[in-house]
């Protein structure tokens, strides 16, 4: 088995700030592994500790105790960082330079040659839907537009893991789809991607696997199925629901219309012992489907009642 | 690894800065009071020189007779006379020099200020982290793009004016060029406090009424010769210790003007003190730059 792109144990981050000391336990005790070609997503409601993970990662925020490692090597290490793409959240280019001189700048910081310079530069511009305002001084681009060159800035080197924070912030529809096309096509050419997102659906529709983030902690981890199968059941649409069925001590719910109940605990038996107690009740049922609730749901449903982690 | 792969990200760090110093129009203004100090020097002033005396000067055909006082050994008295060539070359470069390095720094450490800022700015310092680049050498990339602009700049004014006057009167002082390193590195150990106080701080502005704090405090110190006899021991010694803790910016001048008096220079200390300063001051900045969280 390959060795990890990104190998963390036991990570705590603790900020301590102002003259009271105020501390703030950003991380508590982290574990993660991240295997190479993965796409993996990070959710979590804000302050859930996503962002300073990542900063960890990179070694922009130092752990408290723990470990992080990059490629095998310890987080903070500069060489650890060449097969690195990072998009921060709120980045902020120099205002004054054109979109070809910021991947210019940013790939020599990169340590990327003259020569890939050139050859990279114009496609990657191309890629991202910049190519016409590559002359531009990006003080005049629009949010999506500064996005999509964070994202080209990210991939000036070629790298080998993607770290993308909130990449699709204040990008139009039309851009997070492209952004989601970039992503996929890294993904089958093996980069490893790691994307920090309020944005569930893009999250859903381009990782192979979601961790979910609360308190510091990793409270689930699993595929996009995994997390969304909590919750998962039947939902079952009857004519009408008639004021005296009971559905007695069945783990069902009634939806607001009163023309469907849902099964929640997705166990076979429930939606047997249900169907049978509406025949009973001569209720007619219209249909019965498989009820799967979308990330969204799972992520709420995980961050309300707090499961332990996975 | 690529040969010479360390160039590349250097080269990024001092490009990035170079064009931010450019965007802020700071080196073009710099370079236009320059080139306004030449012009000015090199066609709007006229001379008339007799037996090594300036017996009259010209500035947009505006005449003048430059005097000064002399003691006449035979009468014993004072007595106004024409200014020698000598003095009057050395009038003109200590002035420029005196601009250079006061206003120069002044102006300078507030124009910068905003650079300091960008650089520690929440969005871009964090990406210029996440680059295959030391924190130390991310810091010396852009303090080296700041130091070359300020060299570049002073050696342009400085060896500008030396070149125009030394060919226009053909007298030669090339001690006037120490303006140059001298200018460069002071304004170094300046930059030094608003960098360090803006990396512990995260305000630039804080370093910056700091910086002013300490010039302005560097003319009292200035003063020690006089000042401390007046002082009790006590307060005497609170003194001596601030004069060989912090930069001796103001005495420095006098360093300046002993060189190009080609009289011996009586002390260096106040520049190396100064430059110990400055020294101590980026060590604790990249000390805390290394260590702390963005």
């Amino acid at each position: 088995m390959s060795a990890p792109v990104i190998d963390i144990s036991g990570l705590h981050k603790t900020y301590v700030s102002g003259l009271r000391r105020r501390r703030v336990e950003a991380l508590r005790g982290v574990d993660l592994i991240v295997p190479p070609g993965e796409v993996l997503g990070i959710l979590g409601p804000n302050g859930a500790g996503k962002t300073t993970l990542l900063k960890a990662v990179l070694g922009i925020v130092r752990p408290t105790r723990g470990q992080a490692r990059l490629f095998g090597q310890p987080a903070g290490d500069p060489s650890a960082r060449r097969r690195l793409g990072y998009l921060p959240e709120n980045h902020r280019f120099p205002t004054y330079l054109t979109a070809r001189q910021t991947l210019d700048i940013y790939g020599r910081l990169a340590d990327v040659s003259a020569s890939d310079r050139h050859e990279r530069i114009p496609a990657l511009l191309e890629q991202v839907g910049l190519a016409s305002w590559e002359d531009a001084r990006i003080g005049t681009f629009s949010k999506g537009m500064m996005q999509r060159l964070g994202l080209a800035q990210a991939l000036v080197n070629a790298p080998d893991l993607v770290v993308l924070d909130e990449p699709t912030d204040g990008v139009d529809p039309v851009g997070r789809r492209d952004i989601r096309d970039r992503l996929r096509s890294l993904k089958r050419a093996g980069t490893t991607v790691v994307i920090n997102s309020h944005l569930l659906s893009e999250i859903e529709l381009v990782c192979d696997r979601v961790l979910i983030m609360n308190k510091g902690r990793i409270i689930r981890s699993g595929t996009v199925d995994d997390v969304a199968r909590q919750g998962t059941g039947w939902r079952v649409e009857v004519d009408i629901l008639p004021e005296g069925v009971d559905t007695g001590s069945l783990p069902v719910r009634v939806e607001e219309s009163g023309r469907a109940l849902v099964v929640d605990d997705g166990q076979p038996t429930t939606l047997n012992a249900l169907i049978d107690h509406l025949r009973a009740s001569n209720v007619q049922i219209l249909s019965v489907e498989r009820h799967r609730p979308s990330l969204e749901a799972g992520f709420i449903d995980v961050i309300t009642n707090g499961e332990a982690a996975s | 690894m690529r040969p010479f792969s360390g160039m590349t990200t250097l080269s990024g760090s001092l490009l990035l800065t170079f064009r931010e110093l450019w965007a802020m129009r700071l080196t073009q203004a710099m370079l236009a009071v320059a080139t306004l100090a030449w012009v000015l020097l090199s066609f709007a002033m006229n001379m008339d020189v007799v037996e090594g005396s300036l017996t009259a000067l010209r500035i947009f055909g505006f005449e003048t007779k430059p005097m000064e006082g002399a003691y006449d050994e035979a009468t014993g008295e004072f007595v106004q006379q024409a200014v020698s060539l000598d003095s009057f070359v050395i009038g003109i470069n200590t002035f420029v020099f005196g601009a250079a390095y006061f206003l120069g720094t002044l102006l300078g450490l507030f124009a910068t200020m905003p650079l300091i800022n960008g650089f520690l700015e929440q969005g871009r310092v964090d990406l210029l982290l996440s680059k295959p680049l030391s924190r130390a050498r991310l810091l010396l990339g852009h303090l080296s793009g700041v130091w070359a602009t300020v060299l570049v700049l002073a050696a342009y004014l400085v060896g500008g004016v030396w070149l125009t006057m030394s060919f226009k009167t053909g007298v030669w002082i090339p001690q006037f060029l120490m303006a140059i390193p001298i200018i460069t590195l002071m304004f170094a150990v300046m930059y030094a406090v608003i960098l360090t106080v803006s990396i512990l701080s995260r305000s630039s502005g804080l370093g910056l009424v700091i910086a002013y704090g300490l010039i302005f405090f560097s003319i009292i110190l200035a003063s020690h010769e006089q000042l401390v006899p007046v002082l009790s021991a006590r307060s005497a010694a609170i003194f001596m210790l601030f004069y060989h803790l912090l930069p001796n910016m103001a005495e420095v001048v006098v360093v300046q003007m002993q060189l190009v008096e080609a009289a011996a220079v009586i002390t260096w200390y106040p520049l190396v003190s100064s430059l110990l300063f400055g020294i101590a001051t980026y060590g604790f900045g990249f000390f805390w730059f290394s260590r702390r969280d963005f």
